[in-house]
C-alpha cells in the first residue's frame, strides 16, 4: 500500500479541520486514510485527456437573486435560542486573545 | 374501536382523502389513532426519534373544519394522509438531530420547504425518523440512537441511510414519509423494506432546510406503499423553491399518465449490471421476471451499455466526502450543537466538540475531503472525478437516445443481520446501481415487486429516468405494479400486531433548544457495543473501497 498520508499530515489535517485526536486516534485514522485514499486509485487510471469537468449534474444553472426588499428574518432570540452559550444577547466563546488565545 | 385495528397509516393517500371528504372518518380520528399506532408498535422497529402531537391534532383539526364548512373539494392531495420526516430535515420545534450527538440537542427554528410542502398539502405530521448520523451509512447502524429494525425482519437492517423512512412505510406506521438520496440512502432501503421509493432527479425538489451531505448529490423524495402515492407525494413536494437555487420549475403532473401503460415504451437492460458479480440469484431472477412482465405489457427490451458506470463508485468517494467536508465544517459549537464544556480557549473547544460530537465516520469522512481537496492533491482526485462525471452522464445520455427508461437492479442482496460482515464485493456493486444516478443527476426509484425466493425478504427492481423525465419511471412503475400489486404492510405490523411493549418516543411538546433529544444510544442499547458498530462501519468503508479496483476489473473483463 502507498503511504499516502503520514501522521504527521494527518495531524496537520486533523488541526485543519477541527477534529481534536488523541495519538492513538491519529495512528488508526493514518490507516483508515491511506487504505481509503489507496483505494481511489482508479480514478486516477482514466484516460481524460481533453474530458471537460461536470461541476454540477444539471445545466444550465445560474445564480439567483431576490429583490432588494426588507423582509423578516430571525430574531436575534431565536437566532440565539440554539447557542451552547450565550450572553447579553450575543453568542459566548471562551476568550482569543492572551491566555485564552486560540492556537 | 380500538387504534390498532383501524390502521389508517396501512391506507392509501387517495383513500384516506376520500375517506375524509365523505365523513367516514375525521382527521382528528386519523391522527390519534395514527400516533397511537406508533407508540405500540415502534417499539419493535425504533423509526420514529421523535413524535408531533401538538403538530399533528394542530393539522387535523384545521382539516376537520375544513370538512365541516363544506369545503372538502378544496382538500389538498395528501389531505389526511399521515406523514413523517427524516430528521435531516428541519420541522420547527422539533429536534433535527441528523441522528447525530452533534445535533442531539438542536431544536429547529425554521421548516424545510419539503416538510412545508407535505403539510400545507395536508399531511398529517406524526414526527421525525431514524438514519445513518448525517447520512454516512446504509444500514442506520451509524446513527447515535441506536439502529431501527427492519420491519420484514427485525433481526435485520432496514437498510440506509434512509432506513428509518423506509422501516416507517413497510410496517404501516406512515403512508407517506420523506427521505434523501446522496448515493442510494431512498432506494436501497426502499428495496430492503419493499417500500416505493423514489429518488428524483436532481433539482426537482428544494432541499432547503435538509441538513446537507453532498450538495451536488443530496436529492429528497418519497416513501410510499403505492405508484399513485408517491406521485401524489412528487406532486406535493416538487417545484421551483426560491431558497434552493438549485430547484427547478416543474409542472408536471406526476399522477397524469400512471394508467398509460408501457406499450410501445422502450425498456434499457445493462447486461454489465445483470452479470455483475456479487448480484444474488433470487434478485437477479426478479429484475429479470419484471423485465418480462414489461415485455409482457408491451414493452420493447433493449440492451444498453453504461460503459463507465463502474468508475462511479470512485468518484462518489471522491465527490462525497469532499462535499461533506465542505458542508460539516459549520458545526462549530458556538451558534448550535454539541459543545465540549469546561474550554479556556476557543480552539481547544472546537477541536473537542468536532471530535465528541461527530461519528466515526463522519470524522473520518471530513478529513478525507480536507485531504482530497488540499493543494496538488487536487488535481490527483477532485478533477478527474468531475471529469468522470462528464463521461459517466454522456453513457446515460447516450443509453436515452435508445430507451425511455432503465431497468436494474436497486442492491444485489436483500436485507442482512445487524453486524453480519457483507461481503465487500456486494456492497461495492450495492452502491454501483445506484451511485452513477447520483453522478449523473438523473432519476431512478426502488419498485417492491415481491419476495426473493431464497431469502423471503423484499426485493426492489430499480427503474431509472432520463433528467426531469420522473414521470416515466413512475409510469413504468405503475404499469408493473399492476401485476405485482401495491407493497403490502409487513405481516409482522398487520392487523392484531402486538408486541407488548409499547415505544417510549419523545415527543416535541418536550423540545427545548440546548437539551438532548432522549434516547442516545449507551453501549448497553447496541448489541456488541456502540463502538463496535462505529468499527464495522470503518472496516465497511475501507473495505469497500478496497474491493473497488478488483470489482471494475472483473466487470471490465466481463464485458469483454
Amino acid at each position: 500500500m502507498t503511504q499516502h498520508v503520514t501522521e504527521h499530515d494527518v495531524r496537520d489535517i486533523a488541526e485543519y479541520t477541527r477534529i481534536g485526536l488523541t495519538d492513538e486516534e491519529v495512528a488508526q485514522m493514518t490507516v483508515d486514510l491511506n487504505a481509503i485514499i489507496d483505494s481511489l486509485r482508479p480514478i486516477t487510471e482514466y484516460d481524460l485527456e481533453g474530458v471537460e469537468p461536470t461541476f454540477h449534474p444539471i445545466g444550465g444553472l445560474s445564480n439567483v437573486m431576490r429583490d432588494d426588499v426588507e423582509e423578516p428574518g430571525f430574531t436575534q432570540d431565536v437566532a440565539l435560542e440554539n447557542a451552547p452559550k450565550q450572553q447579553d444577547g450575543c453568542f459566548l466563546i471562551p476568550s482569543i486573545l492572551g491566555e485564552g488565545g486560540d492556537r | 374501536m380500538s387504534a390498532l385495528d383501524h390502521a389508517f397509516a396501512c391506507m392509501s393517500a387517495s383513500d384516506i382523502r376520500a375517506g375524509l371528504a365523505a365523513k367516514e372518518f375525521s382527521a382528528r380520528e386519523i391522527a390519534e389513532s395514527s400516533l397511537a399506532r406508533v407508540r405500540a408498535l415502534d417499539g419493535a422497529t425504533h423509526a420514529f426519534l421523535e413524535t408531533t402531537e401538538a403538530l399533528a391534532l394542530e393539522q387535523a383539526a384545521k382539516l376537520d373544519a375544513a370538512v365541516a364548512s363544506g369545503e372538502a373539494d378544496g382538500l389538498g392531495a395528501l389531505a389526511g394522509v399521515p406523514v413523517a420526516f427524516k430528521d435531516n430535515m428541519n420541522l420547527a420545534g422539533t429536534h433535527t438531530t441528523c441522528s447525530s450527538a452533534m445535533l442531539a440537542n438542536y431544536v429547529s427554528p425554521y421548516t424545510a420547504t419539503c416538510v412545508a410542502r407535505a403539510i400545507e398539502a395536508g399531511g398529517i405530521p406524526l414526527g421525525k425518523l431514524n438514519m445513518d448520523e448525517f447520512a454516512f451509512g446504509s444500514s442506520t447502524e451509524t446513527s447515535a440512537f441506536g439502529p431501527s429494525k427492519n420491519p420484514w425482519d427485525l433481526e435485520r437492517v432496514p437498510g440506509g441511510s434512509s432506513g428509518g423512512s423506509a422501516a416507517a412505510v413497510g410496517a404501516g406506521l406512515a403512508t407517506m414519509t420523506l427521505g434523501s438520496d446522496t448515493g442510494g440512502s431512498i432506494r436501497q432501503p426502499g428495496s430492503f423494506c419493499g417500500a416505493v421509493a423514489v429518488k428524483p432527479t436532481y433539482g426537482v425538489v428544494s432541499r432547503y432546510g435538509v441538513v446537507a451531505f453532498g450538495s451536488s448529490l443530496d436529492q429528497v423524495g418519497p416513501f410510499t406503499r403505492s405508484v399513485a402515492d408517491a406521485a401524489l407525494a412528487m406532486n406535493a413536494i416538487a417545484g421551483r423553491d426560491p431558497l434552493d437555487c438549485t430547484s427547478q420549475d416543474i409542472r408536471t403532473d406526476y399522477t397524469a399518465n400512471l394508467d398509460a401503460g408501457v406499450r410501445g415504451m422502450r425498456i434499457g437492460i445493462v447486461p454489465a449490471f445483470m452479470e455483475a458479480k456479487g448480484l444474488t440469484a433470487e434478485v437477479k431472477a426478479k429484475v429479470e421476471e419484471a423485465a418480462e412482465h414489461l415485455r409482457e405489457l408491451g414493452a420493447e427490451l433493449v440492451e444498453v451499455d453504461l460503459p463507465n458506470a463502474q468508475a462511479a463508485m470512485s468518484a462518489y468517494y471522491v465527490l462525497g466526502p469532499c462535499e461533506a467536508f465542505s458542508n460539516l465544517a459549520r458545526f462549530d459549537s458556538v451558534r448550535y450543537g454539541y459543545c465540549d464544556p469546561g474550554h479556556k480557549d476557543l480552539g481547544g473547544q472546537y477541536e473537542a466538540s468536532r471530535a465528541k460530537g461527530f461519528g466515526a465516520e463522519a470524522r473520518r469522512r471530513i478529513m478525507l475531503g480536507s485531504y482530497l481537496l488540499s493543494a496538488g492533491v487536487y488535481d490527483t482526485y477532485y478533477y478527474p472525478a468531475q471529469q468522470v462525471r462528464t463521461l459517466i452522464t454522456q453513457d446515460y445520455a447516450r443509453a436515452y437516445e435508445q430507451v425511455d427508461c432503465i431497468l436494474a437492479p436497486v442492491a444485489p442482496r436483500t436485507s442482512f443481520k445487524f453486524g453480519e460482515v457483507s461481503d465487500p464485493t456486494d456492497m461495492y456493486l450495492s452502491d454501483m446501481f445506484t451511485i452513477s444516478i447520483n453522478i449523473a443527476g438523473n432519476g431512478g426509484m426502488s419498485l417492491p415487486v415481491g419476495l426473493g425466493a431464497d431469502t423471503n425478504l423484499p426485493v426492489g427492481v430499480q427503474l431509472i429516468s432520463p433528467q426531469f423525465k420522473d414521470e416515466s419511471m413512475l409510469r413504468v412503475a405503475a404499469a408493473l405494479e399492476t401485476v405485482y400489486g401495491p407493497a403490502p404492510v409487513a405481516p409482522l405490523f398487520r392487523e392484531g400486531a402486538d408486541f407488548k411493549a409499547p415505544a417510549t418516543i419523545p415527543d416535541a411538546a418536550d423540545a427545548v433548544p440546548g437539551v438532548d433529544l432522549p434516547g442516545l444510544a449507551t453501549e448497553s442499547d447496541v448489541p456488541g457495543g456502540v463502538h463496535q458498530a462505529s468499527s464495522a462501519t470503518e472496516r465497511e468503508l475501507s473495505e469497500r473501497l478496497g474491493a473497488a479496483e478488483v470489482v471494475a476489473a472483473q466487470v471490465e473483463g466481463e464485458a469483454e
